[in-house]
């Protein structure tokens, strides 16, 4: 089983995006796939149609007084599942300070159900918190969605820091462009111009298109509902580069 | 993941009407029908059903849109499916796209290949059931035949991980309608017809005698065209097992059997073993060359390309002289006549031996002669034995081995077990001596016929490293045997042997 996570300190970089249409293009390959919606927001549930509710709330699952199985929902489409978000998962960080090992705890639900998913994609809240530790932890690759902008570049910078600083396992770190606008001068640049030598930068650039703020409204993934589009296209291209071997 | 709940038939096994199934389910779903898809179904396995005996079932499925593999389980758990392009049937693991199929399934299967074990056209009309928020929250499934000789029509409730409650509603509202739930699974593949064995210690020696060597028979038949085709290295195995067995089965019945058996039969099945051997020797080689190639200290796998290609030009060689032969009006006339000749032996209701042997009588001097050959042989070997008498005592264990396997309908099942468990260990160390040291003759007569050819300094010195470790591992396995051979007589293995029949 391996993990992936589309993490950003900010918010409303196109994490909830990428990772709906990666884990949906990783189970169309044949992969037994979950995706868990650890973001209290709910944006990835409500894509998949999904009410956002557990049961016990993230209290019963990180103290475990409810398997992690007991919470999983099949999506509509072939090998994917979801772990749908709830709103309890604002005060997540809370419950894993109680727990012994709270920065490894999270990893340890998801060995829970490793026998049963090929690839797991976690999708997470825009903070850096406990949360942050823990999916550093749980995961093999950090999908770092930047948005083409320097104050971007400098929290991109913020969080390989980070993650160097970490204790114990570190994954790798992959960044890509997301909303990209290539009529914008600064994007070109940044894009252009990015360091690509000091952390490994996708080749993919997954352009700010409207199809894509569609997904909300379509409550899909873009290559299920647009799958000739550019933006399936991209996302296409983006998981090739990153897929494991 | 998705899972069957129900399989629902008509009551009749006739066909299912798609506006009376929507109509119930409307009740409490929105039921959106897809349109009708027709599907070539290929189901596959192997020639001897090991993903059926893993409770696995394995689709080569055919639409309009593509081709993919689906890979469930028989109880219609946990389904998994891969995009296929115009895929070949049979064809070896290696031969899938790699992914969770083939992960899944390469460890089941082995050196096996895939074939198509049946193969019909259906219509497929999935129905989702959603709920207010437009989510899917189980499947039913209508599944028609396209064929007149397919199997009828069925109705399967797919019930989505999460939501149990909402499957249940669905399969009680179809239940509803008249349907018949059908077993899980009914649908598995007929098995071969198996003879009943005998179990009867008074019956004739020659009665169980004939019942074993028709199913040797039978298997090599069976295995006959796969190894013609040369589907899998497989097929020539169990042809030669077969043929060993009916071989070691004549030696034990000699007692039982009339002379015939031993003057024409014994050596006839000799000769076929012996015409399968070349290939077989070199399937071993191909089969075991990627795990040598990791023996390699100095060298490098690549070094072992060239080896590779003059096995491979070998075996196509030796696989034409087989096949030529199997294909021949002698080896038909053969397989004709041995039938005949055991139809003969089992029409006969004194046995038709020399004499009126018993079945018990004759399993329990089978064992007993040939566990003493086996005490015999291993006490006699010591530090300087040659080789060839650890090999003599190898084959006085097999013939030990098949006495255990063709009297068993006779002796007692947990007592075989165990001394089967005893003597494969000691059966495990005189393989890997016999086959080190066949294999570096082997080894060196190959370096022999490259080098007459040209082949490269680094193919040789990387076959000399492989004789070096085949060396190593033949005095390893020649000091593991006073233990094997101690454990094999030590008082609780002669007790079990006595129980048998066995020891004196």
């Amino acid at each position: 089983m391996r993990v992936m996570a589309t993490y950003n300190i900010k918010g409303g970089v196109g994490k909830t995006s990428t990772a709906v249409n990666l884990a949906y293009l990783a189970a169309r390959e044949g992969r037994r796939t979950l995706l868990w919606d650890l973001d209290p927001q709910a944006a990835a549930t409500y894509m998949f149609r999904v009410r956002p509710r557990v049961k016990g709330g993230g209290h019963a699952l990180v103290s475990r007084k409810r398997p992690v199985q007991a919470a999983l929902k099949a999506t509509d489409f072939d090998n994917l599942d979801l772990l749908p978000a709830d709103f309890s998962y604002r005060n997540m960080d809370l419950e894993l300070d109680d727990t012994k090992k709270r920065t490894s705890r999270l990893g340890q639900l998801l060995d829970s159900v490793a026998a049963e998913y090929d690839m797991v994609f976690l999708d997470c809240p825009p903070s850096i918190s406990l949360v942050s530790e823990n999916v550093m932890h749980a995961c093999d690759t950090l999908l770092v969605p930047l948005i083409p902008a320097t104050l971007s570049l400098r929290t991109f910078d913020q969080l390989t820091r980070f993650v160097a600083d970490s204790q114990g396992s570190r994954p790798e770190v992959v960044a890509f462009f997301s909303m990209a606008d290539r009529r914008k001068r600064l994007h070109r640049d940044v894009i252009d111009g990015i360091a690509r030598d000091r952390t490994r930068v996708a080749n993919t650039v997954i352009p700010a298109l409207s199809i894509i703020e569609q997904m909300a409204e379509r409550r899909a993934p873009v290559p299920a509902f647009a799958p000739t589009s550019r933006a399936a296209q991209c996302y296409e291209q983006l998981w090739v580069e990153v897929r494991p071997r | 993941m998705i899972s069957a709940t129900q399989v629902l038939q008509a009551a009749d096994d006739g066909p299912l009407k798609l506006e009376s199934i929507l109509k119930v389910l409307s009740a409490q779903f929105a039921a959106v029908p897809s349109s009708k898809q027709l599907v070539r179904r290929r189901r596959l396995d192997t020639f001897d059903r090991r993903l059926e005996a893993a409770g696995l079932m394995l689709e080569h499925q055919i639409v309009a849109a593509g081709e993919r593999l689906v890979l469930g389980r028989s109880d219609g758990s946990g389904t998994m499916a891969v995009s296929v392009k115009d895929p070949r049937w049979p064809a070896l693991v290696d031969l899938l796209p790699s992914g969770p199929v083939r992960d899944a399934i390469a460890p089941v299967i082995g050196v096996r290949a895939l074939m198509v074990s049946s193969d019909e056209r259906r219509r497929i009309q999935r129905v989702d059931l959603r709920n207010g928020e437009g989510k899917t929250v189980a499947r039913v499934e209508l599944d028609e035949p396209a064929s007149v000789a397919a199997s009828p029509a069925k109705l399967t409730v797919r019930r989505l991980r999460g939501y149990d409650e909402q499957a249940r509603r669905a399969d009680r509202l179809l239940v509803g309608l008249g349907l018949r739930a059908v077993e899980q699974g009914e649908d598995q593949l007929p098995g071969p017809a198996q003879q009943m064995p005998v179990t009867d210690r008074a019956v004739p020696a020659t009665a169980l005698l004939a019942v074993a060597l028709s199913g040797f028979l039978a298997t090599m038949r069976e295995n006959l065209p796969g190894l013609l085709d040369d589907v899998d290295t497989e097929f020539l195995h169990d042809f030669r097992v077969a043929v060993r067995r009916t071989r070691a089965t004549l030696k034990l019945g000699r007692p039982a059997l009339p002379e015939v058996m031993r003057t024409r039969w014994e050596p006839a099945f000799k000769s076929l073993g012996d015409l399968t051997t070349p290939l077989r020797d070199l399937d071993v080689y191909q089969l075991d060359l990627p795990s040598m190639s990791h023996w390699l200290v100095t060298a490098d796998p690549t070094d072992l390309d060239p080896l590779a290609t003059h096995l491979g030009r070998r075996r196509a060689v030796a696989r034409r002289e087989l096949a030529s032969s199997l294909r021949s009006t002698t080896f038909r006339r053969l397989v004709m006549q041995w039938a005949e000749e055991l139809a003969w032996l089992q029409d006969q209701p004194e046995g038709g031996g020399r004499k009126a042997l018993s079945a018990g009588r004759l399993a329990d001097r089978s064992i007993s002669r040939a566990h003493a050959r086996v005490a015999r042989g291993g006490a006699l070997i010591g530090a300087d034995s040659p080789a060839g008498d650890l090999h003599g005592l190898r084959k006085r264990c097999k013939e030990l081995r098949y006495a255990l396997e063709v009297f068993a309908p006779l002796i007692d099942h947990a007592a075989r077990k165990r001394a089967v468990a005893d003597l494969k260990g000691l059966q495990d160390v005189l393989g890997r001596f016999q086959d080190s040291e066949v294999q570096r003759h082997a080894m060196r007569g190959f370096a022999e016929e490259m080098m007459a050819e040209g082949t490269t300094a680094g193919a040789v010195l990387a076959m000399g490293e492989l004789i070096g470790h085949l060396d190593v591992a033949q005095e390893r396995a020649r000091r593991e045997f006073d233990a094997a051979f101690a454990r094999f007589e030590r008082p609780s293995s002669l007790q079990l042997m006595h129980k048998l029949g066995g020891a004196r």
